[in-house]
């Protein structure tokens, strides 16, 4: 377990890392997390003692991936060693308290981390005003354009993207106007093309608190600026993702026009496409799906979910080749034509495209976009309608005159909507929410699966003195503050909503990018795959749970208990089970992928 | 949006080292002179907005680094680059004869598409130095050069006292404009799922 630190350079290509934190984050998670070696506990007693029937809790665990179905409590090597038994005690502390192993190195390396923490969290605060939350919690779009790479405020910005053509020319940046910053643009260009005149890459640039992130895709150069303590991957994702959007918007025939003429300028190709990037850029700070790759579906009784999907089948069989309901960034159903498939990547992008392009509500609109996984380099054709503020219809053809026909199918299509209740229901869902931990029953939920309103109503009359766990005292069972569950078959997510003591945007975000590290963890391909990491700091316990078909990721109060905090997870699983068909799009038809 | 939208000029800065290369584009942009001399490193990049005809422009400067050590950067430079600007020193004539291998060298590296008509701007600086007695490079014999290489543009400056110089950069500008290619219609190919071509997907997986 000890050679991480090969793991943690980035192959092939160059990291200019003058301290190498990345090293020792990977480091902490090495020690905090399980290893696969087999290990040979004693079956607990605990696994009958509180009326948890369906023998859910098994601490043995079994040597191949297929029975990891459950969560054992007495799996020692799940637990980071939890230290000291003083309440303030975080996950660094018990690093170092534990630490009589480990080479001094290595305590240095967590320490510093430490303080990077928490000069983090003084810097929230004293750069309130100019935090990234602040404006974007408003109206997206371009903010203050009159900034550029000599004012303060920019400088102080903490998350900054950069598109750029490889000659240097800017296209895109998140804050100031781009053709100030062209000096900028050009010094970010003769970095990379530095790099790459040397047949090398450059991926990531350390400076103090900041990372720069390099993604090049042709004659296209993305570049991040963080200091918002993001992991490596999850920014270089973001900027995939940044990429993404453009191609849905222009397809990669933009190559061609680079081919054709270097000095081409895009700039013009993308106008008015400024909210659109700065609200995916937003989603990065709020939306699980853009580093989960998987899609959400809004909560609907079985039922009328299928009613929807019904007619969405019967307008695919008419030449459509996707048809896609959606509220919000949630899917209410989608289908698509013989052998094709949507990637979740496509929907989440898709869907910010038609979110933030107000023109899109005024009217019904039939637009060029690409589907960047499905194909990036050619355009298809997309009819938009918002069937209300909320609500909205997206039929995707090859066909670039079929608009009058798409137009009937969504005429056909919003009848039946209307007649068979479904927008009605949709109404519904949206006010009850989404799940929402302190819903998770104590007792077996029955097998038939209400859904998560019903559940909530059942729970209301049933108990509505429900006693809570006396330590608890907000939140779910055991201190469950929130949780995230990813199907893998199903390439679908559901996220508990946030209820207290997660009630502000700051802790929101906080929690939220601790779960980025966390999958980053649990996914690097140098050290992992893992199954199961328990992590306990002074905000959370967070306790991650891979297998074959999910991954669950929970937050719980720092002061929750081990044992309990598992328990909780085999219930939310069981729970998420019996309610599947409601928080889950089943059987779309030939939409595996 | 603006029927006539903002355009951006990338403009390379050639020539020995010494020259003035730096001087010009402080002075141009900073309206700034310094008599000290500090080598360039790589490069340096200016942003400076220009407006005429009713047309806003960004100008987008690299000044490289005159050195021949950083020749080597040549190509990651000059991509893209819609005016090229060489210059030298006139009480220096071997940075004369080098203005030549300048621009041979950007039109292998920067490979324009049309390099007989790619926008070239001569500049013969340090005109004040001595009251002009140690020039070595008339006007006559760089113009003749000019003419000789397809008329390229030249101007007599002083980044020391700004002479010519705001007339210099505006004759850059203009000729980066003119070597514009004509805007082209934007027209990405449509999926054709009818004619048999299955859309290339990004995972081979066969559902």
């Amino acid at each position: 377990m000890d050679s991480v630190s090969s793991s943690s350079s980035l192959d092939d290509s160059t990291q200019l890392s003058p301290n190498s934190d990345s090293k020792a984050v990977d480091q902490r998670f090495d020690l905090l997390s399980v290893t696969d070696e087999p290990i040979q506990s004693e079956p607990s007693h605990r696994g009958n003692g509180d009326g948890f029937t369906n023998g859910s809790l098994n601490p043995e665990r079994s040597t191949g991936d297929e029975d990891d179905d459950q969560l054992g409590v007495e799996d020692q090597e799940l637990v980071a060693d939890e230290g000291p038994s003083s309440p303030n005690s975080c996950s660094y502390a018990c690093e170092r308290g534990s630490s009589s192993a480990t080479s001094v190195s290595r305590i240095d390396a967590a320490s510093d981390i430490d303080d990077i923490e928490i000069r983090e969290v003084r810097n929230e605060s004293s750069f309130e005003g100019i935090s990234d939350s602040q404006p974007s919690s408003g109206v997206p779009g371009k903010h203050r354009v009159d900034e550029d790479d000599a004012s303060i405020s920019w400088r102080k910005r903490k998350k900054h993207f950069f598109i750029l053509s490889n000659s240097g020319k800017p296209i895109y940046s998140r804050y100031g106007d781009e053709h100030k910053l062209a000096g900028f643009s050009a010094t970010l260009q003769a970095i990379i093309s530095f790099m790459e005149n040397g047949g090398d890459r450059v991926k990531l640039v350390k400076a103090g608190k900041h990372q720069v992130v390099f993604v090049v895709k042709g004659p296209i150069y993305l570049v991040c600026i963080s200091c918002n303590e993001e992991p490596f991957e999850s920014l270089k994702g973001q900027l995939e993702l940044i990429y993404g959007q453009m191609i849905l918007i222009l397809t990669k025939s933009i190559n061609r026009s680079f081919e054709k003429n270097p000095k081409f300028d895009m700039t013009h190709l993308l106008g008015g496409t400024d909210d659109v990037f700065s609200s995916l850029i937003h989603s990065f700070s709020w939306n699980p799906a853009t580093f989960l790759h998987a899609y959400t579906c809004l909560p609907l009784a079985y039922a009328t979910r299928q009613a929807a999907g019904a007619i969405l089948q019967d307008v695919a069989d008419s030449g459509v080749l996707f048809a896609i309901l959606m509220c919000k960034h949630k899917v209410i159903s989608l289908v698509g034509a013989q052998k094709a498939s949507l990637h979740p990547d496509d929907i989440l992008l898709l869907s910010n495209f038609v979110m933030s392009s107000e023109s899109f509500r005024t009217s019904e609109s039939f637009s060029p976009i690409c589907l960047p996984r499905y194909n990036p380099l050619a355009f298809l054709h997309a009819y938009v309608h918002f069937l209300d503020v909320d609500t909205y219809l997206m039929l995707l053809t090859t066909s670039s005159d079929a608009f009058y026909h798409l137009k009937d199918c969504r005429i056909r299509i919003e009848t039946v909507l209307l007649k068979s209740n479904v927008r009605s229901e949709v109404q519904r869902s949206l006010l009850d929410g989404g799940i929402r931990v302190e819903d998770l029953h104590v007792a077996p939920l029955p097998q038939s699966g209400p859904s998560p309103h019903q559940v909530q109503q059942i729970l209301q009359t049933d108990s509505p003195e429900r006693p809570r766990e006396p330590f608890v005292g907000i939140g779910g069972p055991a201190g469950l503050w929130h949780f995230i569950y990813r199907s893998i078959y199903l390439d679908q997510y559901v996220s508990s909503e946030f209820s207290p003591p997660l009630n502000n945007h700051q802790q929101q975000k906080r929690l939220y990018r601790a779960y980025l590290r966390l999958y980053a963890s649990m996914h690097d391909k140098g050290i992992g795959p893992y199954k199961t990491q328990f992590k306990r700091d002074e905000n959370y316990v967070l306790l991650c749970w891979v297998t074959q078909d999910f991954e669950l990721y929970a937050a719980f109060d720092p002061l929750a208990d081990k044992a309990e905090a598992i328990k909780t997870c085999n219930r939310v699983c069981q729970w998420l089970k019996d309610v599947e068909n409601e928080i889950f799009l089943h059987g779309a038809s030939p939409f595996s992928w | 949006m603006a029927s006539r939208r903002r355009m951006l000029l990338k403009v390379i800065i050639l020539g020995d080292s010494g020259v003035g290369k730096t001087s010009l584009m402080n002075q141009y942009v900073n309206r700034k002179f310094s008599n000290q001399y500090k080598a360039t490193i790589g490069a340096d990049f200016l942003t400076k907005e220009v407006q005429f005809d009713d047309r806003l422009f960004t100008l987008q400067i690299w000044d490289t680094a005159g050195q021949e050590r950083f020749q080597s950067l040549g190509v990651a430079f000059y991509r893209g680059a819609d005016c090229c600007v060489l210059v030298h020193d006139v009480n220096v004539m071997k940075s004369f004869d080098n203005l030549n291998n300048w621009r041979e060298e950007f039109l292998i590296q920067a490979s324009p598409s049309d390099p007989e008509n790619f926008p070239f701007v001569v500049l013969g600086n340090k005109v004040d130095v001595d009251g002009g007695n140690s020039r070595v490079v008339s006007e006559k014999k760089a113009k003749a050069w000019c003419a000789s290489k397809g008329n390229i543009p030249y101007f007599e400056t002083s980044a020391k006292e700004g002479f010519n110089v705001d007339a210099a950069f505006e004759c850059i500008a203009r000729n980066a404009l003119k070597n514009e290619p004509e805007e082209e219609i934007y027209l990405p190919e449509t999926i054709d799922v009818a004619s048999g071509g299955r859309p290339q997907r990004s995972t081979g997986c066969e559902c």
